[in-house]
């Protein structure tokens, strides 16, 4: 129990505090870093209780993909730039420091989660949750997920269909005056179709159809 | 399989989206057929829901999912308001050249998350509605993206409701923290007014449900939107979201919450009070004739709001009484605003009207009658449904609501009677164009006649209204 209440007590706190550095830290780049930090540390939790699934899946979503996309666009945005000559320094090398301390924590982090896999069947059992612990969690979401929620999960995908539309109508412009190419028709293209033979009357000239 | 034929509706619906997309991605030049189509397939979604008989009361998807007199007469409101918008909206956009097959499909994807909020008996089911429907308005509401006005709209609805989405979430948890369920009805048994945590919960809720509804004091975003977006979305944005909105508020206080009124009672008071007065008084000033309505929607929001701080099922049939009076009214206030074309431009300041009736008396005249009815004067059918709200209001003595509506109903008449007074006594102008389309006509005229006769048979919206019982 005790040991439950230090793992929980240690994971918060990392991340209600990155939370909070999120926002009130003055280079992007750096809310960044401890926005990866603040998912990092709640898939810890999740692992905790016993839902390794989800906590995976956190990882493998907010950090792996979303965080990181969010890092390359605002260095592409090249926001902390703009943002470091308004305050003190210039240099992009200021990125590194705090780039250490929230990597050694997450390293930390991960040494108390694969160290204490171990003990995890007594941490589950101390909790008040109950659940059966003869099916993964992987099932026990795959039995749910497309029997009694199958409407949410359908509509899950409808949401997905109008983001999709909706990102093609505000981005997609269609543009004039561009030179296609349809390979059917240029492979398909004959001789008697281009080339037409004139005998050209003297001083009378051509006269062109285009 | 039985089971399926409830939701037939929103099956269909989905589909019919789907055989669009692909109908208008691989035929070119396709836009005309599939607005047609568009109209269509959603009234046979009407007949569908019509057929599986209003008097139904069953729950599917291990009760997360409803389907009763509420949900169906609700998404027939719903469905119809988005027909009539798809189909005098045409001209519209094709003058702004926005006559694309995506516009109807939006439509139609926001109707269908409209219809899962309305049934939804369920916190997540709720939610992931919402989320179709707003995801959709925010594509629509800058949909004509060469024009600044319309993106910075979009931007804007899209950051704020962001962020009311995500205090209505924090909300949705705490109330699963404390109750244990997302279920309603297993809320509702759950919880009790001891638990002054649940209280939170239940006010973030009524907050992001306050922002999409545009109620004050979360209303900031609603004149922007409305100014900005295209006139056939601000008529979109005025009219359909309200009536699922609404929806979700009644289910939402008088199902899971029923059991803790008191704390919610004030809220509701709260927010209707502020509506209708800020509605009436900031409407006062305005220009531009979008803006005036956004404000003039926050009033009547206000109004239909106040019918369902009693707690009473005749508060609950009236506000849903007032809202469809609602709908028929903007339908006829937004049908004359499309109709102030010359030239092929769009007018809509009120300095635009000046004079309207040297030119154009029937225009005028159907005008009058429905400002007269928005602002409540008998015997239009916007007095009957003030009038049905006020009754519900004082009949559970809460005087002071209804003090402050009448007072309102006043302040609020002001600017309704300026306008007036700009189209028949101010100099004239210019003659608009009169080539409109029939749907116009049609939408103006039948909205008209609604609101003029609807005092010859006024029991008969409340006797289909009256077949709702929540409590």
């Amino acid at each position: 129990m005790l040991a439950h209440a230090i793992f929980f007590y240690t994971f918060s706190f990392i991340a209600i505090v990155s939370a909070v550095m999120v926002t009130v830290s003055k280079n992007t780049v750096h809310s960044v870093f401890f926005l990866i930090l603040d998912f990092i540390s709640i898939s810890c939790l999740f692992i905790m209780i016993g839902a390794e699934f989800l906590g995976m899946i956190m990882l493998i979503v907010y950090v792996g993909a979303v965080a990181v996309l969010f890092l390359f666009v605002v260095m592409m945005l090249n926001v902390s730039q703009q943002k470091n000559q308004w305050f003190i320094s210039t240099e992009s090398s200021k990125h590194i420091p705090v780039g250490l301390i929230v990597s050694v924590i997450i390293f930390f982090e991960l040494i108390v989660v694969i160290g204490g896999w171990k003990y995890k069947p007594n941490l589950v059992s101390a909790m008040s949750l109950n659940f059966d612990n003869d099916i993964s969690n992987t099932h026990s979401i795959g039995y749910v997920l497309y029997t009694d929620y199958i409407h949410i999960f359908q509509l899950s995908g409808m949401i997905l269909l109008v983001a999709m539309v909706g990102a093609i109508v505000l981005t997609f412009k269609q543009r004039s005056g561009i030179k296609r190419q349809f390979y059917f028709d240029q492979i398909s293209r004959e001789r008697k179709d281009s080339v037409e033979i004139v005998n050209v009357e003297n001083n009378k000239g051509v006269k062109l159809d285009d | 399989m039985n089971n399926l034929n409830y939701i037939l509706p929103e099956i269909f619906i989905s589909l019919s989206i789907m055989f669009l997309l692909i109908l208008g991605v691989f035929k070119k030049k396709s836009s005309n057929l599939v607005h047609y189509f568009s109209i269509g397939f959603l009234l046979i979604t009407g007949i569908l829901i019509f057929n599986n008989s209003l008097d139904l009361n069953i729950t599917l998807f291990r009760g997360s999912y409803i389907i009763d007199s509420l949900s169906s007469y609700m998404k027939i409101l719903t469905i119809l308001g988005g027909a009539i918008v798809l189909s005098i909206s045409r001209k519209y956009l094709k003058l702004f050249k926005i006559f694309l097959i995506e516009y109807p499909i939006l439509i139609l994807c926001s109707i269908l998350g409209m219809m899962v909020m309305i049934s939804s008996n369920d916190l997540i089911v709720f939610y992931v509605g919402l989320e179709l429907q707003s995801l959709a308005l925010y594509v629509l509401a800058s949909f004509n993206r060469d024009q600044l006005k319309s993106s910075e709209s979009g931007l804007k609805y899209f950051v704020l409701s962001a962020l009311s989405s995500g205090l209505l979430l924090y909300g949705c948890s705490l109330i699963y923290g404390f109750s244990g369920s997302t279920n309603f009805n297993l809320i509702s048994q759950s919880i009790n007014s001891d638990n002054h945590f649940l209280t939170f919960g239940i006010v973030f809720i009524l907050v992001g449900l306050a922002f999409k509804i545009s109620a004050v004091p979360f209303h900031m975003w609603a004149p922007d939107v409305y100014e900005g977006s295209p006139t056939s979305v601000t008529l979109f944005f005025a009219i359909v979201p309200k009536v699922a909105a609404l929806t979700i508020f009644i289910r939402f206080l008088y199902v899971p919450f029923i059991n803790v009124i008191d704390q919610w009672q004030t809220i509701i008071v709260f927010l209707s009070i502020a509506s209708m007065i800020f509605g009436a008084v900031a409407a006062i000033g305005q220009k531009n004739l979008k803006r005036l309505i956004a404000y003039s929607s926050i009033g009547h929001i206000g109004y239909s709001l106040a019918g369902l701080a009693p707690g009473t099922n005749d508060g609950i049939q009236s506000s849903i009484v007032y809202i469809s009076i609602y709908i028929v009214m903007n339908f006829g206030l937004f049908s004359c605003l499309l109709m102030m074309k010359r030239n092929d431009k769009y007018f809509e300041t009120i300095d635009d009207l000046s004079g309207l009736s040297k030119h154009h008396p029937v225009l005028s005249l159907s005008m009058l009658i429905i400002l007269f009815s928005l602002a409540g004067i008998p015997p239009l059918a916007g007095f009957f449904a003030k009038f049905y709200i006020f009754k519900s209001v004082i009949e559970e003595s809460m005087y002071f609501l209804a003090i402050v509506g009448l007072l309102s109903t006043v302040i609020a008449a002001f600017y309704y009677l300026k306008i007036i007074k700009v189209i028949y006594f101010d100099e004239e102008k210019e003659k608009y164009d009169t080539d409109h389309s029939l749907w116009l006509k049609i939408s103006l005229t039948s909205s008209t006649l609604l609101i003029l006769l609807y005092f010859i048979f006024p029991s008969k919206l409340v006797e289909i209204v009256s077949r709702i019982n929540i409590i």
